[in-house]
C-alpha cells in the first residue's frame, strides 16, 4: 500500500489531504483538519452576554458571521425581536463578509490555479493586462477591500465586528459615510466584473487543458436565503434532493431532525450529512437555490450560468464560478441598501436575559451557520456551533476520491494529482479553524 | 529598478489561530513593494520555509507539538522575528488554562491517529524562541502591521486606547451600575464609562486609533496593558481599573470585583497578565513592544 499526503496551502487553516492507493487502485481519500481549536469547550461556564465577543475569534475569516449567529442565538433565547434598522445594517456587513470572502478565494486562493502560479502575486500578467492601470493582484485586493470597508462601516471593527449586539445595533450609518462607500462602489464595480470574467475566462481554458470541472455526481444541497430573495441574515434552511428539487425546508431550531452529526477519527473535524445522504454547501449550493438575485447584473450572470451548465449543476469547479457571481450580487445590493436611509429610527432595543435554549442562523460564505446555546443562571452551559465547512466535508472526500481515481492508473501516479487535490478542496473553500469543535 | 529578488525576504508562519492577523495584513498592500514574500501558506503555495529570512511574522500560539517543531525551525531561518496578535504573545483565547470546567473533556477528546497532538495548553511563542518584536493585538490593525515592518524604531504609539478615543470624561455623570450594554444607542461624545460599559480603555496600550470605543464598544484591551503595567502582576492591572471605576462611577465595588474577574476580560486582560505568572518567559520591555 502506498499513502501520499499532500500539505495544503491557499486555503484557511491547517489541513492536509491524504490518499491510500493499493494495488494501483484508490481505496481512500481524507481531508484532514489538524488542531482542534475548542471553542466549544472554552465557552462553558462563560456570562452568556459575553459570548458576542469571543465567538467571532474562532475565525478570522469569517468573524462576521459567527458574531451575527451568536447575537442571533441570545435574541432568540431572551425573546427579543432586533429593529427592523438592525437587521439592514447585518445584511449589509454579512453583505462585506460575502464580498471581502468572495474575493479572497476567487483571487488570492484560486486564481492561480488557473495559471499553474503559485500565487496571486506572481501571475504572469498578459501584455493587455499590463497596459492596464492596476496589476491582477493591485485590482483583486481593491475589490477585497470594499468588503473589508463594509465590514468596518457595518460592523464597527474590521475584522472582529463589535457593533451588532444582543437587541441591536450600537450605531446606525450616517448619510455622508452611506454616499462615500456607495461612490467606491460606483467606481470599482466595472472592476469586479471585468475580474470576475477574466476568471470566468481562465477557468474555462483550464478546463480545457485538464478535461474536467471535477466530481459532477448529483447530491443534496443545503443553503439559508431564499429562492427570490438573498438574504443573508436569514431565517429557515433550505434543502435540494439529488433529483433536483426543493425538497425539504426548516427552521435551525428543527436541525437535528434533518442533519446528522458525526466525530471523525482521521480528523480534527466532523462530518455532517442529510440523514446519511452527502450533501454540499456554498455558493453552488446557494446559486442551484436561487431563482432570482433581484440586481441586474448578477441576474445576468445567473442567467448566463444556467444555460452554459445547466440548473441545478453538479461539478465542484462551478463553486468557484459561483462565487465570481455572488461577487458581483452582493456589490451590487450593498450599494442598493446603502442608497436606503440606514441613519434614522430605532437601532437597538432594551432587553433582560433569561435562561434557555436558544439559536442562531445566518448564512455565511460557506452556507448555513448555527449557533445553539443553552444557558443557565445566566452562564453558557453548552454551545454548539454547526458549521457550514463541516456539510461539505463527505463532499470533499467524494471529490477527492474521484480526482484521485482520474490520476492514478497502474502506469503511475500522474503529476497533475498534486495540482488536482488543492483545486478540489479550493473550490470548497473549506475553513479549517470553524470546522473542529 | 528593484525586483522582488532584491527586496528583503519575508515570511509568515501562522501556528494555531484564526487566521484574523494574516486577514489584517492583507488589508493593506503597502509592504507589497517592500518585501518579496517567500512564505505564507494562506496565500503563498509554498511548503517549504526558506533559509535566510530577513523579517519573519509568527501569528498563533503554540497549540501543537507541530505548531512547536514548526517555530523552532522558522527562529532559526531568520533575522528578525516578529511576534503578531494576542494568540503568539499569550497562546490564545482558546488556551484552555488549568482549572477550566472544561480543559479535561477537551485535553481527552484532542488526540487523532497520525496526526499533530494538542500540548497541554496553548503557549506563547516567546517561551521557545527569541522574539525581537512584540506586536499585540486581535488583530493588530493593517496600520501597525506596516508600522511593525517598516518604523518600528521610531514608532509612536499612543500610551492608552483614551488617548485616541475622544469621548470626553464628566465628572457629574455617575452610573450605579454596569448596565450600559442592555440601555440602548449610547452617547457618541461621552466617555463609555461614564455611561456604565465596562472599558479597559484607560490601561490598555492605545495604537489601534480607538477603533472599538469610538463607535461606542467598550475596549475589551485586546492591544494588552499599556506600558506600566507591563510584566506586572494581574492584581496590579486590576487594582488600576478598580481604582478607575471607584473614582469616576457610583457602582457597588462588589459589582466593579465581579465584572474584573469575568471571563470576558479574562479574554485579552487574563490572558496577557496569566503570562507575568509563569518564570520561564522572558521580561517583555517597552521597546520591545509595537
Ligand atoms: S470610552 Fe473607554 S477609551 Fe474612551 S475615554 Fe472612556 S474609558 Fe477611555
Ligand atoms: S479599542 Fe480596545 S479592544 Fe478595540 S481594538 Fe483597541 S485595544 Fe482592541
Amino acid at each position: 500500500m502506498t499513502t501520499i499526503t499532500y500539505p495544503l496551502s491557499r486555503i484557511e487553516g491547517h489541513a492536509r489531504v491524504v490518499i491510500d492507493i493499493h494495488d494501483d487502485e484508490v481505496f481512500r481519500a481524507d481531508f484532514q483538519a489538524m488542531e482542534m481549536r475548542g471553542f466549544s469547550y472554552y465557552v462553558q461556564g462563560i456570562p452568556a452576554e459575553q459570548i458576542t465577543v469571543i465567538v467571532p475569534r474562532i475565525c478570522g475569516v469569517c468573524s462576521t458571521a459567527h458574531q451575527v449567529a451568536s447575537v442571533k442565538a441570545l435574541e432568540d433565547l431572551f425573546g427579543i425581536t432586533p429593529p427592523p434598522l438592525a437587521c439592514e445594517i447585518r445584511e449589509v456587513l454579512l453583505l462585506g463578509q460575502l464580498i471581502q470572502n468572495q474575493a479572497t478565494s476567487l483571487f488570492i486562493f484560486t486564481m492561480p490555479d488557473r495559471v499553474n502560479a503559485s500565487s496571486l502575486f506572481e501571475i504572469a500578467e498578459t501584455p493587455e493586462a499590463k497596459a492596464r492601470q492596476f496589476s491582477l493582484a493591485q485590482m483583486s485586493l481593491k475589490i477585497r477591500k470594499i468588503g473589508t470597508d463594509l465590514i468596518s462601516l457595518a460592523g464597527g471593527q474590521f475584522i472582529h465586528p463589535i457593533k451588532t449586539v444582543i437587541g441591536g445595533v450600537t450605531s446606525s450609518i450616517p448619510r455622508e459615510k452611506a454616499d462615500a462607500m456607495i461612490k467606491t462602489i460606483e467606481e470599482l464595480l466595472p472592476m469586479a466584473v471585468d475580474l470576475v470574467d477574466n476568471y470566468w475566462q481562465m477557468s474555462t481554458e483550464m478546463v480545457d487543458r485538464i478535461g474536467t470541472w471535477g466530481d459532477d455526481e448529483p447530491t443534496y444541497y443545503l443553503a439559508s436565503t431564499e429562492a427570490d430573495s438573498f438574504r443573508l441574515n436569514s431565517k429557515r434552511l433550505r434543502v435540494m434532493c439529488n433529483e433536483g428539487r426543493e425538497c425539504h425546508t426548516f427552521a435551525p431550531q428543527e436541525y437535528e431532525n434533518y442533519l446528522t452529526i458525526e466525530e471523525s477519527d482521521y480528523s480534527y473535524a466532523g462530518t455532517s450529512s442529510f440523514q446519511g445522504h452527502i450533501m454540499r454547501a456554498n455558493s453552488l449550493a446557494r446559486i442551484n437555490l436561487t431563482n432570482s438575485f433581484g440586481t441586474p447584473k448578477a441576474d445576468a450572470y445567473l442567467k448566463r450560468f444556467g444555460e452554459a451548465y445547466g440548473k441545478p449543476a453538479h461539478a465542484i469547479l462551478f463553486f468557484d464560478l459561483c462565487r465570481g457571481i455572488e461577487l458581483v450580487y452582493a456589490l451590487e445590493k450593498a450599494k442598493q441598501m446603502l442608497e436606503t436611509d440606514l441613519q434614522h429610527g430605532e437601532a437597538m432595543v432594551r432587553y433582560a436575559p433569561r435562561d434557555g435554549i436558544g439559536f442562531g442562523l445566518v448564512e455565511a460564505p460557506r452556507g448555513p451557520l448555527i449557533h445553539r446555546y443553552e444557558v443557565e443562571n445566566g452562564l453558557i452551559k453548552k454551545a454548539d456551533f454547526i458549521i457550514p465547512t463541516v456539510h461539505n466535508m463527505l463532499a470533499i472526500r467524494r471529490a477527492l476520491m474521484v480526482a484521485a481515481k482520474r490520476y492514478v492508473s497502474p502506469e503511475g501516479i500522474s503529476n497533475e494529482l498534486s495540482r488536482a487535490v488543492g483545486r478540489v478542496v479550493r473550490a470548497f473553500d473549506p475553513c479549517i479553524a470553524c470546522a473542529t469543535k | 529598478m528593484e525586483t522582488p529578488s532584491d527586496l528583503p525576504k519575508f515570511a509568515v508562519l501562522q501556528l494555531s489561530g484564526c487566521s484574523g492577523c494574516e486577514v489584517s495584513l492583507l488589508n493593506s498592500d503597502e509592504w507589497i513593494s517592500n518585501f518579496n514574500l517567500v512564505y505564507m501558506p494562506l496565500v503563498v503555495s509554498t511548503h517549504k520555509l526558506p533559509e535566510d529570512i530577513e523579517v519573519l511574522l509568527v501569528s498563533g500560539g503554540v497549540r501543537t507539538d507541530e505548531d512547536l517543531h514548526n517555530l523552532h525551525k522558522g527562529a532559526s531561518r531568520s533575522k528578525k522575528l516578529i511576534a503578531v496578535g494576542t494568540c503568539a504573545l499569550s497562546g490564545g483565547i482558546a488556551q484552555i488554562p488549568e482549572g477550566h470546567i472544561s480543559r479535561e473533556s477537551y485535553l481527552d477528546s484532542s488526540h487523532r491517529l497520525r496526526l499533530p497532538s494538542m500540548l497541554p495548553r496553548a503557549y506563547p511563542i516567546d517561551k521557545f524562541v527569541h522574539v525581537d518584536l512584540y506586536l499585540p493585538g486581535c488583530p493588530p490593525t493593517p496600520e501597525l502591521f506596516i508600522t511593525a515592518l517598516k518604523e518600528a524604531e521610531n514608532a509612536r504609539i499612543a500610551s492608552i486606547v483614551c488617548q485616541e478615543c475622544g469621548r470626553k470624561k464628566l465628572t457629574n455623570m455617575r452610573p450605579t451600575s454596569i448596565s450600559g450594554p442592555r440601555s440602548g444607542t449610547p452617547d457618541p461624545e461621552i466617555c463609555l464609562i461614564n455611561q456604565g460599559y465596562l472599558c479597559l480603555g484607560t490601561s490598555t496600550r492605545g495604537g489601534c486609533g480607538a477603533l472599538c470605543t469610538r463607535p461606542g464598544h467598550a475596549c475589551v484591551g485586546c492591544r494588552g496593558p499599556a506600558n506600566p503595567y507591563l510584566n506586572k502582576d494581574p492584581e496590579f492591572v486590576l487594582d488600576n481599573l478598580r481604582r478607575v471605576f471607584t473614582r469616576m462611577t457610583d457602582i457597588p465595588i462588589e459589582e466593579i470585583n465581579a465584572a474584573l474577574a469575568s471571563p470576558w476580560l479574562s479574554l485579552f486582560l487574563g490572558q496577557f497578565t496569566d503570562y507575568t505568572q509563569d518564570q520561564s518567559l522572558p521580561q517583555r520591555t517597552k521597546e520591545k513592544m509595537i
